[in-house]
């Protein structure tokens, strides 16, 4: 082989080789381009919304929460600003001496201090501000304001907190605020579309979310929009410049119902005992009046309770807590006569004429099961309205003994027996109406007739609440026609309930009204000591509520030793006679006497509300 | 370059031994002298500049088998073939236990470019490559630093730790899709400017061109590297003698390895390195020894001999 012909197969053999190696990278190179324009055409949009979420950060900011006013526009829950000490620490060269500095102004806690060098770079480095000291007194906010020049990037900042006026007279009925759970904070976020992150905090306690009472179901309208500004951020996260703000909207004020006197009144009133008063607006069904009794501070749950106190409050046998307006259950007694009476009239049981002979007891035909009056000896003979006005239980245990108990159910269920009777109440229970398959469920045991009996007088199974039972005289006083119960003024959309009745007419409810006029009135009234408390005319039932069953008043001498064992006390009233304007229900627990102790509480209540 | 350019090829050809000695004292001289920069001793401190010894290794190493080769006959004998593995597998381990993983895989392709051009008989080709196929499993256990495998584990899937050793890629991908058609515009890019992106300024800077200036501005680099690419194909084919052929050839392949290697790792396709972009990236050694690279190139394109010998 020659050399030229050795040269040019060398020659040929490298031309083909680099070639190869050529044409690799023109593949390789086209495959780049592709790639490169599905990064930069085709994927574009996401990739420039990935950029985007990169270099910007919002930042919540905070709602103010609404304000609750009563009816006659008194504040009830405000937010009360307390003012914190705040410095942008990426602009203080010397910590040192800045904090040096500040010591002479406003002194601080070795916590605060090192609170202060624990978080300084790290806020620097990101461009946070940071808090030097919480709570500032009058003065210490005064001194740092006639200085202020000498600390160009310290400054004083408001954070609110929430504050019942009264802390104690709203804390079931307008409740309370505390921090949301991560599930809630989420719930509360995405409503607004937003997405948990950085807040700018209004509160000193962070996220609020009302927990109980008005402050829980009117909690979306109270809470207000979160506002927010977008930042620039670089890699680490430091804010550069601010790019966008939508400011926050304040939640909206809310006018309740309730009246801060007659509320006040309620509370003076139970002084502390266990029980409940309700009270209703009778031309709207608005609640004036929502106590129970014992309470707790509203305003130490929001902002901070010590667990010792908390735990005092949790294992307190009287309950504190526990609504007993919404909750409690107890037997309306004697107050449940004037429906039982309807139901008599309207299914032709009974007429205002007729009579019965009250030997003070009544006689189950079937098992010879003898029922008891409060009356030993008993009313004698008896009409309807004697014995509304003498609380005969004879009478009623006839009536109820007469009526079928499916018919007397629907219709008790009209006086707002066995259902919630409240728009806006925080978890009202239903009570019990209980009827003949409700029994065989749940305590397997066949309705005897001795248990339709006992519903006559209001005792037995069946149990309401207070705000049952103010419902109930609400419903009497306006002759069967009533809204829903409801927090708030204004209830345009609501329906009025009319009570469909074929017997009763006008005279009825004007003769049931001047019988229940008579318990008070007429010298032979269970209440008839409430005559001298007032100057107007009030119609009421009392009752009292059996914990346990006696045949004599002997046994019950022995029994009320135990005071938990002590009858409850129930009234019912409205007024002003004729043309009643507020009705109320009061619970004392263990009170004994309706007419006595309960009665006097409903009558100061009613003097409130008529301002009397 | 220019300097560079001056000599004749037969200059390099007759000094090659003594370039690729120095280039190995140099790497040496780095063991010894080396600055340390996170956990690396790449560099080579001169007062006014430091140099990173591996650089001019990948020029020394090719023009050195180059002139070795240049005058062997076809085919390569196994002797000659096994001599030039063994310095280029010395020379390829001396950088990667420097460790520098990409500038000893381009050591590594650059001796073997020069071997392959040179005429490498294709059974040795097939052998070897099924050899080094069997061997991977070993090379990986053994000759990998972990975090070298941590990059090569992170680029199948670098959504599954976007904020540890998939970082770099993810946010190199987003600076270059936000950047779309007509880019965001000069120092506009907020993934580089903010600081997103890593070394902006050396490795990752086809991420801030493709930013900025868009698919466009990448068009036009891709363009010009096409350009580069293709007037050394060119040159390489019409050099005077078999030396500068091999020479050519083997510098610019490095060349292009170097920008492919770069680009892929920026768009996520292998790990991430260290290449730099050429002539782009800052880097005095890389920028240095791609001036040495043309220098050389240019010196063979512009001394013709008249007479084909």
């Amino acid at each position: 082989m020659s050399d030229i012909e050795e040269r040019r197969l060398e020659k040929k053999n490298f031309s083909n080789r680099l070639l190869f190696i050529y044409i690799f990278f023109g593949f390789l190179f086209t495959y780049f381009l592709s790639k490169t324009y599905s990064l930069q055409v085709s994927s574009f949009s996401d990739y420039e919304i990935a950029a985007l979420k990169n270099k910007t950060r919002e930042v919540l900011i905070q709602p103010r929460r609404g304000i609750i006013y009563d009816r006659n526009n008194n504040i009830l829950v405000n937010n009360i600003p307390s003012y914190n000490l705040i410095v942008s620490p990426s602009q203080i060269l010397n910590p040192d001496i800045l904090l040096k500095n500040i010591q002479q102004v406003i002194s601080l806690n070795s916590e605060e201090q090192t609170y202060f060098f624990e978080n300084f770079e790290v806020k620097a480095s990101l461009n946070r501000e940071l808090t030097i000291k919480k709570n500032l007194s009058p003065e210490e906010i005064a001194r740092f304001e006639v200085r202020k020049h000498k600390f160009p990037n310290v400054f004083i900042d408001e954070r609110f907190s929430r504050q019942h006026i009264y802390p104690h007279l709203f804390s079931h009925a307008i409740g309370f605020v505390g921090n949301p759970n991560d599930d809630e904070l989420e719930k509360i976020l995405s409503d607004q579309n937003h997405k948990l992150r950085e807040t700018q905090f209004n509160y000193s306690n962070a996220f609020l979310l009302g927990k109980t009472g008005i402050e829980s179901i009117y909690d979306k309208e109270l809470r207000g929009t979160f506002g927010k500004k977008v930042y620039e951020v670089d890699a680490k996260g430091k804010l550069l410049k601010e790019l966008k703000f939508i400011a926050p909207l304040p939640g909206r004020d809310l006018k309740t119902s309730l009246d801060i006197n007659a509320q006040k009144v309620a509370y003076d009133e139970l002084d502390s005992r266990r029980g409940a008063v309700v009270a209703v607006d009778l031309d709207t069904g608005e609640i004036n009046t929502y106590v129970s009794s014992p309470t707790f501070s509203a305003n130490k749950i929001s902002n901070g309770l010590s667990s010792s106190e908390f735990d005092r409050l949790l294992k307190d046998e009287n309950k504190p807590f526990f609504d007993r307006a919404g909750q409690g259950r107890y037997s309306p007694a004697s107050t449940i006569k004037p429906a039982i009476a309807l139901f008599g009239l309207e299914n032709n049981i009974i007429d205002w004429d007729y009579t019965i002979d009250d030997p003070g007891f009544f006689v189950l035909p079937e098992d010879g099961r003898v029922y008891r009056g409060w009356k030993k000896g008993g009313h004698g003979n008896i009409n309807l309205n004697e014995a509304i006005i003498e609380s005969s239980n004879t009478f009623f245990f006839s009536l109820a003994y007469q009526s079928d108990i499916d018919e007397l159910i629907k219709h008790l269920s009209y006086f707002g027996f066995g259902r919630n009777v409240c728009k806006d109440c925080f978890f009202p229970d239903n009570g019990l109406l209980p009827n003949p398959q409700w029994k065989i469920n749940n305590l397997n045991f066949g309705w005897f007739k001795g248990d339709t009996v006992n519903i006559g007088v209001g005792q037995g199974y069946l149990s309401a609440t207070p705000i049952q039972l103010a419902y109930y005289a609400s419903f009497l006083a306006n002759k069967g026609n009533l809204n829903s119960l409801s927090f708030v003024e204004n209830n345009i959309d609501l329906k009025v309930e009319t009570f469909k009745s074929k017997n009763i007419n006008d005279t009825d409810w004007q003769k049931l009204h001047d019988s229940m006029i008579g318990v008070i009135e007429n010298p032979k009234g269970t209440a008839k000591r409430l005559r001298n408390l007032k100057n107007y005319i009030i119609a009421a039932k009392s009752g009292t509520v059996e914990l346990v069953s006696t045949d004599t008043k002997e046994d019950y001498k022995i029994i009320r030793e135990v005071e938990g064992k002590r009858d409850h006390a129930i009234i019912v009233a409205f007024g002003p006679m004729p043309n009643p304007k507020y009705a109320v229900s009061v619970i004392i627990e263990n009170g004994e006497s309706g007419g006595s102790v309960a009665g006097p509480v409903a009558i100061k209540v009613l003097n409130s509300l008529l301002k009397k | 370059m220019f300097l560079l350019s001056q000599p004749d090829p037969d200059f390099y050809k007759n000094n090659s031994l003594i370039f690729l000695v120095s280039s190995i004292i140099l790497i040496i001289a780095t063991f010894i002298f080396g600055n340390e920069i996170n956990g690396a001793k790449r560099w080579l401190n001169f007062g006014f500049f430091s140099l990173q010894s591996s650089e001019i290794v990948k020029i020394a190493l090719p023009v050195f088998l180059a002139a070795y080769l240049y005058d062997k006959p076809l085919p390569i004998s196994f002797k000659n073939t096994l001599v030039c593995i063994i310095l280029i597998l010395i020379l390829t381990n001396f950088v990667r236990i420097q460790p520098d993983l990409g500038t000893s895989l381009v050591i590594l392709v650059a001796g073997l470019y020069i071997l392959f051009l040179a005429g490498l008989s294709w059974r040795f080709i097939g052998v070897s490559t099924g050899i080094f196929l069997l061997s991977l499993p070993f090379i990986w256990n053994n000759f990998l630093e972990p975090f070298q495998r941590q990059r090569i584990l992170t680029l199948f899937d670098p959504t599954n730790d976007p904020y540890g050793s998939g970082w770099n890629i993810t946010q190199s991908k987003i600076a270059i899709g936000s950047g779309g058609i007509l880019g965001k515009g000069y120092q506009e890019g907020s993934q580089a400017h903010l600081d997103f992106l890593p070394e902006t300024e050396t490795d990752f800077i086809f991420s801030v061109i493709a930013e900025e200036f868009g698919f466009f501005g990448v068009c036009v680099v891709l363009l010009i590297f096409f350009f580069i690419m293709f007037r050394c194909l060119y040159l390489a084919l019409n050099a005077r003698d078999r030396f500068c052929r091999l020479t050519i050839g083997g510098l610019s392949l490095i060349f292009i390895s170097t920008v492919f290697i770069n680009l892929a790792m920026v768009i996520g396709i292998i790990p991430v390195v260290g290449m730099p972009l050429p002539f782009i990236s800052k880097g005095g050694s890389s920028l240095l020894s791609f001036y040495i690279s043309f220098g050389i190139i240019i010196s063979m394109a512009t001394h013709k001999k008249l007479m084909q010998r």
